[in-house]
């Protein structure tokens, strides 16, 4: 009968929504439930029981922040790179390693305690953003520049820089081309949905080359199509671009690294807008990193910084002032004790550095990513 | 009590009767339909407002701050404007690629059942080889190996000074461009566009029962209605208002003369039925459309001049050409599309009966008469719906170019959601445009279909 097969389909289609509801990660219809009608009540959008969003502004007032989520959650889901060397990509072993890896894995044992409590998902530049705004990853770090409009219309909040870059221009040595003035007239390599291509389109029109923008949606074509001579340069950060030289399967003498550095490119993590708390845990956790160095301290020598009589450092590591016997708690919603899991589980940034891009990596020099005190420009802020 | 009275007491109550539950369920259906779509929709806008994020469409007018590879586009034009050149590379892809898979598949579709059994062995081969291949596998294999490694690169490129340029960056040939800056006044493409509209509504009406006043009045206000609005679009489009270019006003006179000689041929046709003579309807349309559009090509001053492909510093001028990523879309999509318009052809000249050969080979026609006038007609008429289906396949196809850097629509989408845009309205906007795309195919395919079915069956 017709109206018992309606029934039928009803009772599938309750069924299905039912079984909607129990998805807690990436769920829409719970938070309708709760988001729609408090949005109508009273305009801010506050959610009950498991809901990833939170009130504009002020996310500890009311309604739970990222922190607590994760926290709850015991991992963090990090957005990441598999493709670029040195910075997010996947190693011989299958696991994932990097500079920006290791900084998920900071965060990671600054709010849980544990390095290995992560999990990565991989992101192309193009959709990097969206998974950002829709909380399908916690945090993004994978190599992102930090620009105005990214701060604002892509509802993103930019933290401390973990890596100042610049954008590069790479050809093949046998092509002649001593300098990008030298380049009229040729296809350029770029990936789509970056930086690097608004950059290299201002610079074309503005020296009057009229450079075309071959672009693609990952390294791998991109490559592919390098290597077949289908574009003359490739552009992209410098540190990208050293990383990819260093893996060339014709040798890195084969490419050649143009002297020019055509805008700035300051990398660091990024996370959602309108959850302060949240933000401002993960800040001072990469903050952590910097600061251990700046003190001296490493994951080799920490034990010998766990009888110190200087108080700065014992309110950064989370012991007891050795003249008041308080232990010092800024409120961030971290343990007090974060700062000595990041360096005991992953190491001070100089460690950080050395293993995926300095000496034991890529071989880049540390330059503007040194201490202020060594003529770079990190600087962290004071921990009190 | 009388019968009827009986029936009439005999009335189930409403939670029982068929009639008013169909109602109830359909609309309790609705609500529901309606009230978890509102609930999605509340969260969506609930949520992105939450995170900043703009609701509206005024990123369109944003400026787009990214270039397009082979096309006029600025950066500093609008992100609508970017959408619109994916649109344009898109369906230069699709119309492109529905015309070649359906003469390649078509071809291969009767080589299947050659009696040679090279020729069929290796259609078989074709065609069982690219069906079992996801596309995206043959897309990826045709930019890396067909375009990118097996031509060669820009600096020993196979060239014909003015002739062709083959590379593996671009394939140029020679094409029609502008000669000189003559232009005309915008009324003539209006006119031009006109005259087709006029025609085709005469066709329309003949076959159709309309009152003598209705008609002629018909007659006189299409062509009009038709003259207004192509002189709207030619203004919309090309908004100079008075003068247009010479090369848009003989492109629209094409139009005019390729419906002449269409109307010539079907003219012969009917000629041909009453009188019974042979029409030659086929020499009569091209002589026609030699004859009209050597007339008009003088009278706009030879607007249009042939130019071949020259290779200046890195650059093609001159000529058409086609960019790496166009070429590699183009020939997987064919390759792959036309391997299952030989499947569909094949099966649809199999399923014309077996009667009909044998009525054709006792009416003493030779094997390829026998085809053309008696096996294939009728197998077009069965093969209209699977090829619809193709060609909506192609054309949604040409979103996997985003693999290759090809700058169709779903890549242009794609850059303006990286580029700081909304991903949802974006994302909205691409599905509405593919569903226009289908939604014409369609429409086209199920006037061809209909024409073609047999008398009686609806």
């Amino acid at each position: 009968m017709k109206s018992t097969r309606l029934l039928a389909v009803l009772a599938a289609l309750v069924l299905v929504l039912a079984a909607c509801e129990g998805d807690a990660q990436e769920d829409v219809t719970t938070t309708a439930a709760d988001g729609a009608t408090t949005t109508a009540a009273d305009g801010a959008t506050t959610t009950a029981g498991d809901g990833t969003t939170t009130a504009p502004g002020d996310g500890a007032a009311d309604g739970e922040s990222l922190l607590d989520e994760v926290t709850a959650r015991g991992s963090l889901v990090c957005g990441v790179n598999d493709a670029v060397p040195g910075f997010g990509f996947v190693g011989d072993d299958g696991t994932f390693a990097g500079f920006d890896i290791e900084f998920c894995r900071v965060v990671a044992a600054a709010v849980l305690g544990d390095s290995e409590a992560v999990e990565f998902r991989v992101l192309t530049a193009a959709e990097r953003f969206t998974a950002l705004q829709t909380g399908e990853i916690d945090v993004l770090i994978r190599n992102t520049t930090f620009t105005a409009t990214r701060d604002g219309t892509e509802g993103a909040t930019f933290l401390t820089t973990t890596f100042y870059d610049g954008q590069g221009m790479m050809v093949r040595a046998d092509s002649g081309f001593a300098s990008i003035d030298d380049m009229a007239n040729t296809d350029i390599c770029v990936l789509q949905g970056t930086t690097t291509e608004l950059n290299i389109t201002t610079l074309s029109q503005a020296r009057g080359l009229d450079m075309q923008n071959v672009t693609f949606e990952d390294n791998s074509a991109l490559q592919a199509a390098f290597e077949a001579g289908q574009c003359d340069g490739w552009t992209s950060d410098r540190s990208q671009l050293a990383g990819v030289r260093s893996q060339f399967p014709e040798g890195p003498e084969a490419l050649t690294i143009l002297d020019e550095v055509i805008s700035k490119e300051p990398l660091g993590p990024v996370s959602r807008d309108g959850d302060d708390d949240w933000s401002d845990a993960v800040n001072w956790a990469v903050i952590a990193t910097i600061q251990a160095e700046e003190f001296g301290i490493t994951s080799a020598n920490i034990d010998d910084f766990m009888e110190t009589d200087d108080p700065e450092i014992a309110r950064f590591l989370g012991l007891p002032d050795p003249t008041e016997g308080t232990v010092f708690d800024p409120g961030l919603g971290l343990p007090t004790d974060f700062a000595q899991q990041v360096i005991r589980q992953v190491g001070n940034y100089a460690e950080i550095y050395e293993r995926n891009v300095g000496e034991d990596g890529l071989g880049l020099e540390r330059g503007f990513n040194a201490l202020w005190t060594e003529g770079g420009i990190l600087y962290p802020p004071p921990y009190r | 009590m009388t019968s009827e009275t009986a029936r009439a007491q005999v009335r189930p109550p409403f939670w029982r009767d068929v009639r008013i539950l169909k109602v109830v369920i359909q609309a309790i259906f609705l609500v529901i339909i309606v009230t978890v779509g509102w609930l999605l929709w509340n969260n969506l806008i609930g949520n992105m407002r939450a995170s900043g994020l703009p609701t509206g469409f005024d990123f369109l007018d944003r400026p787009a701050g990214f270039t397009i590879i082979d096309s006029d586009f600025r950066p500093a034009q609008t992100n609508l404007d970017a959408i619109l050149v994916g649109v344009k590379n898109t369906i230069l892809v699709s119309a492109v690629g529905i015309v070649l898979a359906t003469v390649i598949g078509v071809l291969i579709g009767i080589a299947r059942l050659s009696r040679n059994y090279l020729v069929r062995k290796s259609a078989a081969f074709y065609v069982e080889s690219l069906r079992n291949v996801p596309v995206l596998l043959i897309i990826f294999f045709a930019s890396l190996a067909i375009i990118g490694r097996a031509l060669p690169q820009l600096e020993n490129a196979w060239q014909v000074e003015g002739l062709f340029l083959i590379s593996n960056r671009v394939i140029a040939v020679p094409w029609l461009a502008s000669s000189g800056e003559a232009t005309f006044p915008a009324v003539l493409p209006a006119v031009f566009l006109a005259i087709p509209a006029a025609a085709l509504t005469y066709v329309w009406l003949r076959r159709r029962e309309l009152r003598e006043s209705v008609r002629r009045a018909l007659l006189v206000a299409a062509p009009l209605a038709a003259f207004l609005l192509a002189g709207g679009a030619v203004l919309a489009f090309v908004g100079e208002p008075s003068q247009v270019s010479a090369a848009v006003t003989f492109w629209t006179s094409l139009l005019t003369v390729v419906t002449l000689a269409v109307r010539v041929a079907a003219w012969r046709t009917r000629l041909s039925d009453t009188t019974g003579r042979p029409h030659h309807r086929v020499l009569w349309a091209l002589g026609t459309f030699v004859v009209l559009g050597a007339v008009v090509y003088v009278l706009l001053g030879a607007p249009l001049d042939l130019t071949g492909p020259r290779l200046e510093q890195r650059r093609i001028s001159g000529g058409i050409s086609m960019i790496q990523a166009y070429a590699a879309l183009l020939v997987a999509l064919t390759l792959y599309t036309a391997s299952h318009i030989a499947e569909i052809v094949r099966g649809s000249i199999q399923a014309v009966p077996r009667g009909q050969t044998e009525a054709a080979t006792a009416l003493a026609l030779s094997p390829t008469q026998r085809m053309r006038f008696v096996i294939l007609p009728q197998a077009f008429r069965i093969m209209v719906p699977p090829l619809a289906n193709q060609y909506l396949n192609l054309t949604k196809n040409t979103s996997l170019g985003v693999a290759i850097g090809f700058q169709e629509l779903t890549t242009v989408t794609g850059t303006v959601i990286g580029n700081g845009n909304p991903a949802s309205q974006s994302i909205a906007i691409l599905m509405l445009i593919y569903l226009t795309f289908s939604l014409l195919i369609s429409l086209v395919t199920n006037i061809i279909n209909r024409r073609l079915q047999m008398a009686g069956r609806r």
